[in-house]
């Protein structure tokens, strides 16, 4: 078993934040990522940084990360690259797969700054080759220099859409096709995307983009079972935090997009904050971080953060509910009969589950997630239900009427990642 | 081998970029995905020298040998395992090229039934 001061699970901007300022209180760290290099969601975006400081502001992203990494390496700060954290146990142990090996990682303080993973949803032909996330479409822009087709679809509308759209366009790619929502798109061709069509509006194209926006990805927290409250904005549970970023569990802190932070500014100043706090650092500098926090938040996602509620008392979700942006995914993913051309498309990936075989399940009686799961080995696959249970549990909502601040996430369990069994076998000793 | 193919290797790449810049000259490597041979460039991931190969599929589920290629990149999906040097079940999104590497199409759970599709 290894020791650290605090563990520091991500190198995105949040991670980054919480070394640097936990080094500046003189603690000792262990900064742990699975990617090859620091960074986080950073290292494949170009678009230029603004909100975070004068020397990075400006900079595209990849150039920032880079920028990132050196303020790391002269605070005295190693960062174990290539290496997953993908357990986090009752006696407060990590379980690490590094590529030497495996090991248990004991930590005074955890700080868990896992970010977010792309937010999808089921459509007719989403499992083409070709279809593919918009983190996806960027690592191979930009960091391999491969477009993902020559004529390209981009599925949603906001931010990361139109992000996307420019990156595609500017690395010679030609954008053929936008949708809003995932529900208008069909994609088709033999063995791959040839066609695509956007409310019966049809192009040949060869990739299809799903830019939806992103999800956080508490997965070690959950593991670790703290409190969760829903968030109406983000339609998904997040860990409960006090006003250092410390969960239901003491010493372990969750920052950045992993609980929900909005942009860049937030995950960096939320980082700053648990940081300081795991290190126990002074009341002044732990104020100055709150102050510059609350500067950062939009008004929008301030309010988020006050309506964080242990999800079995809080009934008033419905409303927000009803009138979320997935209504029309929902609509069209319930409709009875000839119009659903969804239910043989498939919900799990992994499983190759139908969302009509989960239809089916709720119609028997599932309730939960893991109902669901047990009956139809939908989210039971290697991805651990990160890319299905949302649309799961937007199903239980609509066929239910269950409000969606019910319907707690799948039971995390260890391993967190698809590791190889030669990394459980040298935990053991 | 001709300078473009020691920059480029294959036709989906971006050579010049107006934020990154020129694609820099790089090692070629080569490797063998289902008995042909393909140039890919050194550090980078098995699945960016299937995609500027215009090879998109990696993979066939076991339901129906439905074809599967690059999803998410981040490790998650497993939609992108293919055998890699007889060893089944390797992430093709996060595997560096190395040179001489034999990689197949993946058909169900590991099992090697010969080239998808
Ligand atoms: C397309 C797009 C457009 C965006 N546009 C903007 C914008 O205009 N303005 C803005 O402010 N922000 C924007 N953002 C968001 C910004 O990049 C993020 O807010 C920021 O990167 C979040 O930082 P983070 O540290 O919380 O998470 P991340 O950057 O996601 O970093 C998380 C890190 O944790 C690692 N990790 C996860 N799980 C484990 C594990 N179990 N073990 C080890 N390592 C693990 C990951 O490898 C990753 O490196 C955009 C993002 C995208 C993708």
């Amino acid at each position: 078993m290894k020791t650290t001061g605090i563990a520091v699970i991500g190198a995105g901007p949040a991670g980054i934040a919480a070394a640097l300022a936990a080094a500046e209180a003189g603690a000792s760290i262990t900064v742990i990522d699975e990617n090859s290099a620091v960074g986080g969601q950073l290292r494949w975006r170009i678009a230029p940084l603004r909100g975070l400081d004068e020397a990075l502001d400006g900079l595209p992203a990849c150039r920032a990360a880079e920028t990132l990494r050196e303020r790391l390496a002269t605070a005295g700060v190693s960062v174990l690259a290539g290496t997953v954290a993908w357990g986090l146990f009752e006696d407060g142990s990590l379980a690490v797969a590094a590529p030497g090996g495996g090991f248990r990682l004991r930590a005074e303080k955890i700080v868990v700054a896992t970010g977010a993973v792309d937010l999808v949803l089921p459509f007719s032909g989403w499992t083409l080759p070709g279809v593919m996330t918009a983190r996806a479409a960027q690592v191979m822009l930009h960091l391999h220099r491969v477009l993902p087709g020559r004529r390209v679809a981009v599925i949603g509308e906001g931010r990361d859409a139109a992000e996307l759209v420019t990156d595609l366009e500017t690395a010679g790619a030609e954008v053929v096709l936008r949708a809003a929502d995932p529900a208008q798109v069909v994609a088709s061709g033999e063995g791959r995307v040839e066609q695509v069509s956007v409310n019966g509006e049809q192009r040949e194209a060869n990739a299809v983009v799903i830019a939806l926006g992103r999800q956080p990805d508490p997965e070690l927290a959950l593991q670790a079972q703290v409190d969760l409250g829903y968030s109406a904005r983000l339609g998904c549970h997040l860990p409960l935090r006090n006003e250092l970023l410390e969960t239901s569990r003491p010493g372990l802190y969750v920052a950045g997009e992993a609980a929900g932070a909005v942009d860049l500014a937030e995950s960096f100043a939320e980082g700053r904050l648990a940081g300081l706090a795991a290190a126990g650092a002074s009341p002044e500098r732990i104020t100055t971080a709150q102050e510059k926090l609350a500067r950062a938040r939009s008004p929008e996602r301030s309010a988020d953060a006050d309506r964080l509620r242990p999800w079995a008392s809080d009934r008033a979700q419905t409303e927000t509910d009803a009138s979320s942006p997935w209504t029309s995914w929902v609509r069209a993913a319930t409709a009875e009969g000839r119009d659903n051309s969804l239910d043989r498309v498939a919900l799990c990936r992994c499983e190759q589950v139908t969302i009509g075989e989960v239809r089916q399940a709720i119609e028997e009686g599932a309730l939960t997630i893991n109902d669901i799961k047990r009956r139809t080995r939908a989210g039971m696959g290697l991805c651990q239900g990160i890319f299905c249970t949302r649309a799961m549990a937007l199903l239980l909502h609509a066929e239910r009427g269950i409000p969606l601040s019910e319907i707690v996430p799948m039971t995390e369990r260890p391993p967190a990642r698809p590791i190889p069994l030669a990394s459980l076998v040298e935990i053991e000793e | 081998m001709d300078e473009a193919r020691s920059i480029g290797t294959g036709d989906l790449r971006v050579l010049h970029h107006p934020v990154l810049g020129d694609l820099p000259v790089s090692r070629p490597v080569q490797i063998t995905v289902d008995g042909q041979p393909l140039l890919a460039r050194e550090g980078e991931v098995i699945a960016a020298t299937l995609l500027a190969h215009g090879i998109l599929v990696c993979r066939a589920m076991p339901r129906g040998r439905e074809p599967r290629g690059v999803f998410c990149a981040l490790g998650r999906c497993t939609d992108c395992l293919m055998t890699v040097d007889d060893e089944p079940n390797v992430r093709a999104c996060l595997t560096p090229v190395r040179e001489g590497q034999v990689i197949w199409t993946q058909a169900g759970l590991g099992g090697w039934e010969g080239p998808a599709g």
